[in-house]
């Protein structure tokens, strides 16, 4: 089972085996940068974060709680400095040449790539803690229980922002028309 | 039913966790007004699109990156005398980004002048914040750590000409010149340990200049005091 060699490996790092560290390091990197790369929309920053992420795990691995899954704490600490990092984002760097994508008008359709880029940027528009839960849930495939874990939430509240976000993310696409049909 | 009551059944049927009562209470609704058949629709296909996104593979270099990180902060053992490793640190520290002086600006009587070239302590550093530079002609990453003597500062940059950086703390400072330039990476990072009581408060800024003047600046965080 995926938690208990998390376990294993966890422990044998806490034993000096620096290997055990590079196997957590090759499970969790995709599904981390991808959370990063979806928070901050930018290769680079999330490439950033991925490697701030893993350095911490590694400091911080003595306080892990192994009662709980490892991947929960992982991604807490990944989702918490993608927000990091976005609160210290200038302005200037947001996605602004993204807005001047073409518009599809209201009767046309998108798809594809297309489509792809126009949630993506929609994402980009909603406040980075609804964006969050976007992620953990369509991207990370996540449950309300790890999200909540993830987010120390509790699950009425996650369900009822993710909703939420469901709801401006529709909003955002609005202007596509017929893009989701 | 309200608006609200039948967001939160189309919602929670995308999610699966509708139970047959809800089930029959959504479809009623749905039977009833087309508006909320479209809105179910719109959801629906929204969510479907987001399920397909498919993932990226992370760059090829974030797993040595990580490591080349990590094998900073390995405790490093003298294999023969302390004085010998202490001498050895303490090269490393100022020349660690090529040419680098360091210049121990005058601080509070009470701040201490000990800051350059102090040998790591022999534990794992604690990585306290780390900032990215992209700030006019100074790019790379600034990161600020904490060990059992006190903090260290790793500058990893690239600029289009020699910089000094100016690095202050809450009641010292120091000035490392001639870091990086000619649009080329120091060789390695450069490290230096910030010691005393003059460095003990909740950050240090870095003030970049190029040929006497301020081309950018970054704040690193010691959580302290925040």
């Amino acid at each position: 089972m995926k938690e208990d060699e998390d376990r294993t490996l966890v422990a044998r790092c806490l034993a000096g085996d620096r290997s055990a560290f590079g196997q957590l390091v090759v499970r969790y990197q995709k599904p981390v940068f991808n959370a990063a790369l979806r928070l901050l929309h930018n290769p680079e920053d999330a490439k950033d974060v991925a490697q701030t992420t893993f350095l911490k795990v590694f400091e911080h691995l003595e306080d892990y709680n192994p009662a709980f899954k490892f991947y929960s704490w992982i991604y807490r600490i990944a989702v918490n400095e993608a927000l990091d990092a976005l609160g210290t984002r200038r302005p200037f760097e947001a996605i602004s040449d993204e807005k001047t994508d073409e518009v599809a008008g209201p009767e046309q359709q998108i798809e594809g790539e297309q489509l792809g880029r126009a949630i993506e940027t929609a994402l980009m528009q909603i406040k980075p803690e609804l964006r969050a839960l976007i992620v953990l849930r369509h991207f990370m495939h996540l449950s309300y229980q790890d999200m909540s874990d993830i987010l120390s939430l509790p699950e009425k509240t996650v369900k009822s922002r993710l909703y939420s976000a469901r709801q401006l993310l529709r909003d955002q696409l609005l202007p596509y028309g017929s893009a989701l049909r | 039913m309200t608006q609200q009551r039948l967001f939160e059944l189309i919602n929670a049927e995308i999610d699966g966790e509708l139970d047959a009562q809800q089930r029959a209470e959504l479809a009623r609704s749905l039977l009833a007004d087309p508006n909320a058949r479209a809105k179910r629709e719109d959801l629906r296909r929204l969510c479907a699109a987001l399920d397909q996104f498919e993932e990226v593979e992370p760059p090829s270099q974030l797993h040595q990156n990580v490591f080349a990180a990590l094998q900073l902060s390995t405790p490093m053992r003298s294999t023969s005398s302390a004085t010998r490793w202490r001498h050895a640190a303490l090269v490393a520290g100022i020349l660690a980004g090529g040419l680098v002086l360091l210049e121990v600006s005058k601080g509070p009587p009470s701040a201490s002048t000990d800051v350059a070239g102090t040998m790591a302590a022999p534990t794992t550093p604690t990585l306290l914040d780390a900032v990215k530079l992209s700030d006019g002609p100074v790019s790379g990453r600034a990161t600020l750590y904490r060990d059992r003597t006190g903090l260290s500062l790793e500058l990893d940059v690239t600029a289009s000409a020699p910089i000094d950086v100016m690095v202050t703390g809450e009641g010292q400072s120091l000035r490392i010149k001639s870091l990086a330039g000619q649009g080329k990476p120091a060789k390695r990072p450069a490290r230096v340990q910030l010691t005393g009581p003059g460095w003990d408060g909740p950050g240090v800024i870095l003030t970049f200049l190029m040929a006497g003047h301020q081309v950018g600046s970054a704040t690193l965080r010691t959580g302290k005091g925040s």
